[in-house]
């Protein structure tokens, strides 16, 4: 089952290169099918990808969500399912050209770290675990697809001239709306990830918040997308600096998921 | 306007909110930064006794406890408080004005419709009522997601009730630690419970990693004549109720048999944990100091003491011996070894492990938890409930077709432009926003 599953993953890095250089192609090329047959090859990536997680998990016996390969590769996984929504939903296959890159990085990530599998200790035996880990998977996902939005944004000027981008690239308004929305999915389900953390906390050590290294900085950067939303309502703050905060708010998303595996190791340092 | 009004406005100011949040997670992410709860010595041996002493003068040891950080979630509960008093008229307002005629501004307009029910329908909204405009003109209006409204106030009063539960429980909770063997019996803190640890499996799987400590346990409630206690088996992630006292399997460690006779005679023989000090009875000046236990005990060169395995292959006792606070010797005892000091001679055996309780009584885990879930009702009302309004006006033969919808902006706009369409028979009129 392992065995199949590390197949399927390599094939899965193999159709979002693929995807990848399709959407580049599309760019270059300026042909719409072009664009079609990667939104079908990541389409295909994701299909597989989830099968890939779904032998893990049979394979391991639990959810495939406990260590650093596990997390990165479903990490790539919801980076994935929301920006093909996004691209589909919005009709934005630029959009794509963008994320894929950034699919490509996470999951070429998860190839670096051991895939081992390896039995699960007491406090991590719990059906909390899933509803956490996958909430934060979207929450990550959205987060991420915000993140490039918000760079498509801030290059959105210095492509101006090109005739096929201009028209291929939502006005600024709809691009920031994108973005916004994207950031709501990401912080509502950023919220279910720390409500269900906290009742897991609560069952396995006794305190629902013990201000571990990783619990304190999703609330930073829960904090840092809340000021996003104030600041877009106070301050009119869309447009440029609504996608900069965008983008400083992921560099949060970031350190809290390597950052602090990396320099703050608490009780989530399996993770 | 007066000094007071000035400083109201400003407590109950968005501009404030963003600068609490601001500070507050600069504050959280410094303190991530600086190990909590260490004393001088060791942040100025791991930084510099400059770095040291700023760190404890701005409390940056206990951080989330200081009272600045206190101070700040004052503030931002005062805020959020004023914040949601304030809003709450205009709210009210809102509210029952979507269910009227409309009368503001629309965010985007279509005109020459010709079946205005349709795009009523197809925006979700299927029942459109009959109404006049003051222009006496027909007028069609409908809303939808209007509780919708209440998203940010829902979301503040979650962050209100989570704070609040927070801060009481962190007041008012009690928090122990009771550890034991099967047999013993334990006081729990100073409270009235006793706790009675009546079995602890390590339950290992076949390669020898643990799947689950479980714990078979008793309380007594020694305020009441003969209580019969209340039982039930405790695990990681399993916690029990007990006389109203939550218990939680917290950890284990090694416990052995500690032995002491004088000149041949029996005179101590009790169960000691791994840490724990045994001044001898009739010496009390004398302490055994149970340091660790090596289960496979092995003396590597250069590290000192260390176990191969977790399994009972060689067992290694590493003690510590004081005279009147002064160390008189440390050593490890393995198989048959005995301590002997003078007419005393200490035998450490049979090791098991021990079970590590924590006990805790947090009245307003409730409210903080309450407090999650409606901040979490409050997000999904403020971004997927997006109230909106639709109302079309008839022109002649035609309707004008008005919407409004806060936060929908150009994407309700194409939302509408679609819904025309596909009622229009794919002809999208003459459209003006």
């Amino acid at each position: 089952m392992l065995k199949a599953e590390n197949t399927l993953f390599t094939i899965v890095m193999l159709l979002y290169f693929a995807a990848m250089v399709g959407y580049f192609l599309f760019i270059a090329v300026k042909k719409d099918p072009v664009s079609r047959l990667a939104i079908a090859l990541q389409a295909l990536g994701l299909i597989l990808h989830t099968a890939a997680l779904i032998l893990r998990g049979i394979g391991a016996g639990r959810m495939p969500l406990t260590n650093q390969y596990e997390f990165a590769t479903s990490f790539a996984w919801g980076l994935s399912l929301v920006s093909l929504i996004f691209v589909l939903r919005f009709r934005f296959p630029v959009l794509g050209a963008f994320a894929a890159p950034v699919t490509f990085l996470v999951i070429g990530y998860a190839a670096m770290q051991s895939k081992e599998v390896r039995e699960l200790m007491p406090a991590l035996r719990s059906n909390w675990l899933g509803f956490h880990v996958s909430t934060a998977i979207i929450a990550y996902g959205s987060f991420g697809v915000s993140f490039v939005l918000s760079i498509i944004f801030l290059l959105r000027d210095k492509m101006r001239d090109h005739g096929f981008l201009d028209t291929h690239i939502p006005t600024a308004e709809k691009l920031d709306l994108i973005s916004y929305r994207s950031v709501s999915l990401g912080l509502l389900f950023l919220t279910f990830t720390i409500v269900t953390g906290a009742i897991w906390a609560e069952r396995a050590w006794g305190s629902y918040w013990s201000w571990d290294p990783k619990e304190t900085w999703s609330l930073v950067t829960w904090i840092v997308y809340a000021i996003y939303l104030h600041l877009r309502i106070r301050r009119g703050w869309r447009g440029k600096s609504a996608a900069v905060f965008a983008v400083l708010g992921f560099i949060c998303v970031m350190f809290t998921y390597i950052g602090v595996n990396t320099w703050l190791p608490g009780v989530h340092s399996y993770a | 306007m007066s000094k007071a009004k000035k400083i109201w406005r400003f407590l109950s100011s968005m501009q404030f909110a963003i600068a609490l949040l601001v500070l507050l997670a600069a504050a959280c992410a410094l303190s991530s930064l600086v190990t909590q709860g260490q004393s001088y010595t060791w942040y100025a041996a791991r930084y510099s006794e400059r770095m040291a002493a700023i760190i404890l003068a701005l409390q940056l040891d206990d951080a989330y406890h200081s009272w600045w950080f206190l101070l700040l979630n004052s503030f931002l509960v005062l805020n959020l408080i004023l914040c949601n008093g304030k809003s709450l008229p205009g709210l009210l307002k809102q509210y029952r004005e979507m269910g009227e005629l409309p009368a503001q501004r629309p965010g985007v307009e279509r005109e020459g419709i010709t079946e205005p029910e349709a795009v009523f329908r197809a925006m979700g909204m299927p029942h459109p009522r009959r109404g006049v405009s003051a222009e006496g003109k027909e007028v069609l209006y409908a809303h939808r997601n209007r509780v919708g409204i209440w998203g940010a106030w829902v979301c503040h009063l979650g962050i209100l009730l989570l704070i609040l539960g927070f801060s009481l429980g962190q007041m008012t909770k009690e928090e122990y630690v009771v550890y034991g063997v099967p047999g013993q019996l334990r006081r729990v803190g100073d409270t009235n419970l006793v706790v009675g640890i009546d079995d602890f499996r390590v339950e290992l799987r076949e390669d020898d990693t643990v799947e689950q400590y479980t714990a078979e346990i008793t309380v007594y409630d020694l305020t009441r004549e003969g209580d019969p206690g209340e039982s039930a088996g405790i695990s990681v992630n399993h916690p029990a109720t007990l006389h109203g006292m939550r218990f939680y399997q917290n950890s284990t460690g090694w416990a052995a048999r500690v032995q002491i006779t004088k000149a041949g005679e029996p005179l101590q023989d009790t169960v000691l944990c791994a840490g724990e000090y045994l001044p001898v009875e009739d010496m009390p000046q004398l302490v055994v100091y149970f340091n660790a236990f090596y289960p496979d005990y092995v003396l590597i060169k250069g590290q000192g003491p260390a176990t191969q395995s977790g399994k009972l292959n060689n067992p290694g006792y590493l003690y510590s011996v004081y005279y009147q606070g002064e160390i008189l010797g440390m050593n490890v005892l393995t198989g048959e070894d005995t301590l002997t000091i003078d007419d005393y001679e200490v035998v450490f055996s049979e090791p098991q492990s021990y079970t590590l309780i924590q006990a805790k009584r947090d009245n307003y885990t409730w409210l903080a938890l309450a407090g999650g879930l409606v901040t979490t009702l409050g997000l999904i009302l403020a971004f997927y409930l997006q109230p909106r309004r639709l109302w079309a006006i008839r022109e002649g033969e035609r309707w004008r077709l008005c919407g409004l919808s806060r936060k929908g902006g150009v994407l309700f706009a194409e939302e509408l432009d679609v819904a025309i369409k596909s009622t229009e028979k794919g002809e999208l009129p003459h459209a003006e926003s």
